[in-house]
């Protein structure tokens, strides 16, 4: 008879969740996180992206259930992203971690939420890691917590907190990687022909980048990378060299495209899959480089899991598999859409597809007066900044909030209820533009929300734009 | 027989590992990895990146060559009101005037060129010396009244004060508006003190002359440093953009230059289309069936040749600054990079945003927004299909960014 008994299944799957780990890998997660943080704060205020993303527009877009959350006056921002700084410096030193990671937490995911046109994916994916590491104990150990309450320190914690990471960011490699399963970009090596042939100047690599087999090339490779890259981490043979093709895709990806901390943050999220212990041996072959006779130190002995889990562990047990279950769900909602979610957008935030897109367009607001029968244009140049611009242009919810915020702006003017249509036109992959939103529809009376919008026209169906090779590699393919 | 080591290959293997994530932090060093030559020792840069490199080059020699034009037409026009502030009369007026429509056509073709050192000082290599020469849409008529009052214009600050109280408004206004009112509310103190309504007419007919030559000769100093800065001889721009790449520290790359170009051909957009044609029809910031009093050059008349100017000096850049639109504009680039479709839609647009201009029978906007405004909206529909095809197809296919461009990984 094969099959277990529920008891045993149960007791083998809490021993596999509570056996205790060495803390040391977490503890490196947790300083690398939190210098990444402090880095990354700080370079919004050195840069003054904190004016020109959060300050300066006038309009904020809103996501979806969260319009009231409110953009702060320019003081507060920046304050806020100060408090960013010291909190990942908190957390790095592993100081109030609980208070930290709470903070952080809320703080980080705050300034994702004041404005959808500065969405990217890898600091939804600081958010979901903060949000993670509250209930992640990695205080425990080379922190100042642990040093100033004897009775917090333990050199181990349960299996699950490291689990629940490694989730994470298998989530992350494999919708990245199932993004990439189109024919653009595998058939037509789009978008990636159009960003490597403007990057030819770059030294040494240039030349090879306008190549069309080098953009076939990168785009399986990116492809392959990220649909497989987990299964190679979570080998314990192979992860040395897993982790070295990790840093090499990531590095070649920072050289080439402006993507500022993802390489960063995606080569710290990866060392989730070392074993537990791998801080301390590494600390102690440097030790043993810097001074020949010292003593290794050994790893950490682990003691068996004792007590059987009560029922706060069960109902925290159907807390994280309700958050795999989201965190699957979420990525593969645009299926129930239909269509491509690259062109509609429906479905696309929160699904990991990075850098899975060349999208620009061009947006006229038409808004008619139905009592006068007066019209006006409106660009959105009146209300956006270009950054805006370029990110509401391509993409139908924030043109349909766009739409409706001129609206109000025209009622309140005096101009009484007004229609507001909208010339939107798309180019996706450099294919030719195309009407991306009915013109006919009034997107005043449309309302956001999560059912499918049938004032969004069909993709396109001709194929992307073909970019001619070099002559060197034209002259060596066939006619 | 070996001695086991603790940790032997998976020590070594993290360090190894640890090497490599340490070189993942280079990139973040490539600001200051300057001084490398651009096309490394793998070749050449490929057919494309020449084309870029070539466009990057013949945009230099255009915009070094239309700011020669300038200056020439500048020095005319300084000469031509200098004699009439000397000798004031009907005929010196008049060659004023003309030396002023010869400068404000060369101008607005340089409107569209605001690379570099015209661009603002947030730009790449920006000195703003475009906003010293005009600043429109930032202009003030009463602005320049009360500096008629205050005489302003013979103090040593005038080359520094406010760029609404110098450059080519002004000088339009004091050359062509022959009204004696005012255009300044009852706040301001030549309204409030009766300052100007105390000057009499030859008085401020003569401040007026006095003010229009300190303003050319301003306008003639700037235009000096425009050239100055694209001369080959002297700072030599042209070269700073020809030579973009690692080792140049305003445009680190080509593609940065590119980039440039892109963000000055986007003048057509928002002051072609928006302010000089969209707020005059009544399409936006209008309160009634047409607005004639936002069109640019009101006093000289020359709203339509302008516009007309502005497309030449888009086509300029797009297709090639020689005879007959030859030579390399980024209608090559997209040639050499397989999008002839593209390019040849680009031309089309441009071609058909300058045909419009004759379909206009009226000299000026002001007379064809009264007497034929279906004819001003079609000419906005045609710098709409122009700039529609700039903002989607053109910076898609050339991977064109925005200003300012901060850290994405959506596209």
């Amino acid at each position: 008879m094969t099959e277990q008994a529920p008891s045993s299944r149960a007791e083998r799957l809490w021993k596999h969740l509570l056996a205790p780990r060495d803390i040391a890998a977490l503890v490196a997660f947790r300083v690398a996180l939190g210098g990444l943080i402090t880095v990354s704060s700080i370079r919004f205020l050195a840069y003054g992206w904190v004016d020109v993303l959060f300050v300066r527009p006038r309009f904020h877009f809103t996501y979806w259930g969260f319009d009231w959350v409110p953009a702060l006056p320019a003081p507060w921002m920046h304050a806020v992203f100060a408090a960013l700084a010291v909190l990942g410096v908190f957390l790095s030193a592993g100081l109030f971690y609980r208070a930290t990671t709470v903070l952080l937490f809320v703080a980080f995911t705050y300034v994702q939420l004041v404005d959808v046109s500065n969405y990217l994916n890898h600091y939804y994916l600081v958010s979901l890691l903060l949000g993670l590491l509250v209930f992640v104990p990695a205080h425990r150990a080379f922190s100042v917590d642990a040093w100033r309450r004897p009775a917090l320190r333990s050199d181990t914690l349960p299996a699950w907190c490291t689990l629940l990471l490694r989730f994470q960011v298998t989530v992350v490699y494999v919708f990245a990687g199932l993004a990439k399963l189109t024919s653009d970009w595998l058939l037509h090596a789009q978008p990636l022909s159009i960003w490597l042939s403007a990057r030819t100047s770059l030294p040494w690599v240039g030349p090879l980048l306008e190549q069309r087999w080098v953009a076939y090339a990168a785009a399986w490779s990116g492809f392959l990378f990220d649909t497989t890259i987990v299964a190679f981490l979570v080998s314990r043979r192979l992860r040395p060299f897993a982790y070295g093709v990790v840093i090499v895709f990531h590095a070649a990806t920072s050289v080439l495209f402006p993507i500022g901390m993802f390489p960063f943050i995606m080569v710290t999220a990866a060392l989730v899959f070392f074993e537990s212990s791998w801080p301390r041996r590494l600390g102690a072959r440097l030790r043993g480089l810097m001074r020949r006779d010292a003593a290794p130190s050994a790893p950490v002995p682990l003691a068996p899991v004792s007590a059987a889990p009560g029922w706060k562990a069960w109902v925290a047990l159907g807390a994280a598999v309700a958050y795999g279950g989201v965190q699957l769900a979420v990525p593969l909602r645009t299926h129930l859409y239909g269509g491509n979610v690259l062109w509609h957008e429906q479905g696309m935030r929160f699904s990991w597809r990075v850098m899975a897109r060349e999208k620009n367009g061009s947006v006229t607001f038409i808004v008619r007066s139905p009592t006068t029968g007066r019209e006006w244009h409106v660009s959105p140049n009146e209300h956006l900044t270009r950054l805006q611009e370029r990110e509401m242009s391509v993409q139908p919810d924030l043109v349909l909030q766009l739409a409706r915020h001129i609206a109000r702006d025209f009622e309140a003017r005096g101009h009484g209820a007004v229609e507001v249509r909208a010339d939107v036109r798309v180019s996706l992959n450099g294919r030719p533009a195309e009407v991306l939103v009915d013109p006919n529809v009034d997107l005043a009376r449309e309302v956001d929300g999560l059912a499918p919008k049938p004032w969004i026209l069909p993709a396109p169906d001709s194929p992307p734009i073909r970019l001619r090779p070099t002559l060197r590699a034209a002259r060596a393919e066939p006619l | 027989m070996k001695t086991p080591s603790p940790f032997p290959l998976s020590a070594r293997r993290t360090s190894a590992l640890l090497l490599l994530t340490a070189l993942t932090w280079l990139p973040g060093c490539k600001e200051s990895d300057k001084g490398k030559d651009d096309a490394g020792p793998g070749g050449g840069p490929g057919e494309t990146d020449t084309t870029r490199a070539d466009l990057l080059k013949a945009t230099g020699v255009c915009v070094e060559k239309t700011a020669r034009q300038f200056l020439e037409a500048s020095t005319a026009l300084t000469g031509a009101v200098s004699r009439y502030a000397a000798q004031p009369d009907a005929t010196t007026r008049a060659e004023a005037r003309v030396a002023f429509h010869a400068a404000m056509d060369v101008w607005q073709v340089a409107e569209v060129m605001q690379v570099g050192p015209a661009a603002p000082r947030g730009a790449a290599g920006g000195a703003e010396l475009r906003d010293n020469i005009y600043s429109w849409p930032l202009v003030s008529r009463c602005a320049v009244e009360e500096q008629v009052v205050s005489k302003s214009y013979e103090t040593a600050g005038f080359p520094t004060s406010l760029v609404s109280r110098r450059g080519l408004y002004p000088l339009e206004y004091l050359l062509f508006h022959e009204g004696e009112d005012t255009a300044c509310q009852g706040t301001s103190p030549i309204v409030a003190q009766g300052t100007w309504a105390a000057l009499s007419s030859e008085e401020r007919a003569s401040r007026k002359r006095a003010y229009a030559l300190a303003v050319a000769q301003d306008v003639n100093q700037r235009a000096t440093q425009l050239v100055k800065a694209w001369a080959a001889d002297q700072d030599n721009f042209a070269n700073t953009l020809a030579t973009a790449g690692s080792g140049n520290t305003v445009f680190p790359s080509t593609q940065a230059a590119l980039n440039s170009l892109s963000d000055a051909l986007f003048y057509f957009e928002k002051e072609g289309k928006d302010l000089k044609l969209a707020r005059p029809l009544g399409m936006r910031e209008c309160s009634t069936d047409t607005c004639p009093e936002h069109l640019e050059s009101q006093f000289a008349g020359r709203s339509k040749a302008n516009l007309r100017a502005n497309v030449r000096g888009f086509r300029l850049i797009a297709e090639g600054c020689g005879e007959g639109y030859a030579g390399t504009g980024f209608d090559d680039v997209l040639v050499a990079a397989g999008a002839e479709a593209l390019a040849q839609k680009l031309r089309e647009r441009i071609a058909g945003a300058e045909a419009v201009f004759a379909t206009i029978e009226e000299d000026d906007l002001r007379q064809a927004l009264a007497q034929d405004k279906p004819s001003v909206r079609a000419l906005h529909d045609a710098f709409k299909g122009v700039t529609d095809v700039l903002k989607t197809e053109l910076v898609t296919v050339l991977d064109l960014e925005l200003p300012q461009s901060v850290e994405g990984d959506n596209d």
